[in-house]
């Protein structure tokens, strides 16, 4: 190992980046669109008020307070659809998936149980619903619930089984917070994977390597310097990442030194993925799609974009042999649950991970021709 | 320690096979120092082969091969820092300049090297700010020599430093190239080019098909491959032709309806002449010249580089 050498090749591999453009915007620019896109749709989600159309057909004060109700219990914004029109052409018309229909003698009925103890007086309410919506099923289980609320109310018996509500986190957070580290662990995978297998395949494919193996360097000098170079790259695309998050979504992440540490994780795993990768990859064409084969599934499958538990099981058990699982494991483990074991555990896996695609990767990277 | 001394370059018995393809077959051939030593052979006769075995690319199947007395298999890490190499197809990092990419190599080397004196050699003084991928090809191979030349080699390998230039950047490079000469510099020259063989070359060896076939110095070679003379007449007498095939020479015309002759001896040349003049015929002009490389090739390898009515005659 010499280290003027491999800070001569640093200082190179650095320049030819910061010259090409291009490369140097999207490397740095597109995770942040990713945390920018993703992060308002989960911010919008997580202030989430549903809209919901009520037709009121009993026009009293019992059925108006009722409608009140749901807009306070339920988080509804209420709109009111006339009396006069058809409630299922309204959906239709107006595109809206949901119509909750309070019947004619809401309140005469509401009387006789309340002041006549008449428990045979009930009122059917109707959704008129268009099954074709995705969010509808949601928002009638969240009506389902405000009237079941409503209903105990109404029998002034006070509920046997309450529920309570207690988070394993020492306080609230939102989903941004959990999706940023998910994209840090991505990013790094990204830049350190596709830079690794396009760089060597092309410089191999052009000669520099051969012309380079008639110089001291050696496979090590070049795979240190190789991962100094995505190192440095990884740690300031962190850290963009993070300033966009903190300015535009005021996450609320614990950062210490398991931060770097992942980083140089994530960049040794990938790293060395790329060199074994390179050794089966002949031409610099080929080399994208080499690694997005690679990627693409492991950047959906190791929850990055959302949590595994989403997935059925068996992709679930994909997920958990998949390095990038651990990263994000391990990143959310320090990040967001400050839990120092978990983030322990994550590391080891990751670690050994590393460990072994690195010498793996230095076996594999061949300059002298072997045939 | 006293081989290091005579020879650069020994190879003994060298094979290079790959699977059942015999690409490098039992040859052998020293390097004197100083010496610019050509490989010559046509596209995939075995140079690019051999000499990536000498700069210890490739490992050999069989045979030795010892650089500056040291065996290349064993001895890499001490042969890089005493070799300059100009690989075939030479290419460099595209965003990085003339100046940073001399600089890169010469860290790479750990020495400290006379950039500016490099640069003026291969005549690149207005080009040093420029990137790697805005260069010409001939710049490109000058500059892949002054690379070659970063760590003050004692021996050059220029693996076909030529290829795919244009004549007037060909003869830039060979410039350059007759510049390390005068350095006294040992250059390990491999090419397809006869006339740049018979420029720069002290010593030739022709390869054909894994096997070299001939070696010597280019007057040596043409001397004892092809000793005869090359006549050629430009006439516009059909008798002519007839009165030299008459007296036993055996004449070509060529594309341009040159009658050419091959003759032994230069008092043949004078008995042509005066039995054209004999027989009251004319010509217009004429051409008397020695071989070069190039027919010796033809000669011993049966393999035609360009056209030629003669020696295809010959042949």
């Amino acid at each position: 190992m010499n280290l003027r050498i491999i800070s001569a090749n640093l200082v190179v591999k650095l320049m030819g980046f910061y010259r090409e453009k291009t490369t140097m915007f999207f490397t740095f620019a597109f995770p942040i669109i990713l945390i920018l896109v993703f992060g308002t749709i989960f911010m919008s989600q997580d202030s989430m008020e549903y809209r919901l159309s009520v037709q009121d057909l009993d026009q009293t004060n019992s059925s108006a307070q009722s409608v009140k109700t749901l807009g306070l219990k339920g988080k509804f914004k209420i709109t009111s659809v006339d009396p006069a029109v058809d409630a299922t052409k309204y959906v239709r018309d107006n595109k809206v998936n949901l119509v909750l229909v309070i019947p004619k003698g809401y309140e005469s009925s509401l009387m006789r149980r309340m002041m006549l103890k008449d428990n045979n007086a009930s009122v059917t309410v109707t959704y008129i619903y268009d099954p074709s919506s995705s969010s509808v099923m949601t928002k009638m289980q969240i009506l389902n619930a405000v009237l079941a609320g409503i209903n105990q109310g109404i029998s002034g018996v006070p509920p046997f089984i309450r529920s309570a509500e207690r988070s394993i986190l020492t306080r609230k957070y939102r989903f941004i917070e959990f999706f940023v580290p998910g994209i840090i662990a991505m990013s790094i995978m990204t830049l350190s994977l596709f830079g690794t297998v396009d760089s060597d395949t092309e410089l191999r494919q052009k000669g520099v390597i051969r012309k380079l193996s008639t110089t001291p360097i050696t496979h090590t000098d070049w795979i240190l310097s190789n991962i100094l170079y995505h190192f440095i790259l990884a740690v300031i695309s962190t850290i963009l990442m993070l300033l966009v998050s903190y300015a535009v979504f005021d996450v609320s992440l614990h950062i210490d030194a398991w931060l770097p540490a992942f980083v140089l994780l994530d960049v040794f795993a990938f790293v060395g993925t790329g060199m074994i990768l390179t050794r089966f990859v002949k031409e610099a064409q080929s080399a994208a799609a080499a690694a997005n084969a690679i990627s693409y599934p492991m950047m959906f499958l190791s929850g990055s974009f959302f949590p595994i538990e989403l997935m059925p099981g068996f992709l679930q058990k994909i997920a958990k042999t998949l390095p990038l699982y651990y990263v994000n494991e391990g990143l959310r483990a320090s990040m967001v649950f400050e839990d120092n074991m978990a983030a322990l555990r994550s590391s080891a896996i990751i670690g050994v991970y590393a460990a072994a695609v690195f010498i793996l990767g230095i076996m594999a990277t061949r300059w002298e021709e072997g045939r | 320690m006293t081989k290091e001394s005579e020879y650069a370059i020994e190879v003994e018995k060298l094979t290079k096979s790959y699977g059942d393809l015999l690409a490098i077959n039992d040859i052998s051939f020293t390097v004197s120092k100083g010496e610019v030593f050509a490989f010559l052979g046509p596209n995939g006769a075995g140079k690019t082969t051999t000499v990536e075995i000498i700069e210890t690319i490739r490992p050999p199947t069989s045979g030795k091969v010892t650089l500056l007395g040291m065996d290349v298999t064993k001895k890499k890490h001490d042969i890089v820092h005493r070799i300059g190499v100009l690989p075939q197809g030479f290419s460099s990092f595209d965003r990085i300049t003339v100046r940073e990419t001399l600089q890169y190599y010469a860290r790479l080397f750990s020495v400290k090297t006379d950039i500016d004196g490099l640069i003026e050699l291969v005549n690149l003084r207005d080009k040093t700010k420029e990137q790697y991928k805005n260069l010409s090809g001939g710049l490109k191979q000058r500059l892949g020599i002054a690379i070659a030349l970063v760590n003050d080699p004692e021996v050059v390998f220029l693996d076909e430093p030529t290829t795919g230039l244009d004549p007037r950047a060909r003869h830039e490079v060979w410039e350059v190239l007759l510049g390390l000469k005068k350095k006294g510099k040992t250059v390990f020259l491999t090419t397809h080019y006869m006339e740049e063989a018979e420029l720069l070359a002290d010593m030739v060896a022709i390869i054909s098909k894994g096997k070299i076939i001939s070696m010597g110095s280019p007057g040596e070679l043409i001397e004892s491959n092809a000793n005869y003379l090359s006549l050629t007449l430009r006439t516009a007498d059909d008798k002519v032709f007839e009165i030299v095939r008459q007296m036993g020479f055996g004449p070509v015309l060529d594309n341009h309806k040159n009658i050419r002759v091959r003759v032994e001896h230069a008092y043949d040349v004078q008995k042509i002449l005066n039995a054209i003049k004999d027989a009251g015929a004319l010509y217009l002009g004429l051409d008397v010249r020695k071989p070069n490389l190039e027919e010796v090739f033809l000669k011993l390898t049966g393999e035609a580089l360009r056209e030629d009515p003669l020696e295809m005659a010959v042949e």
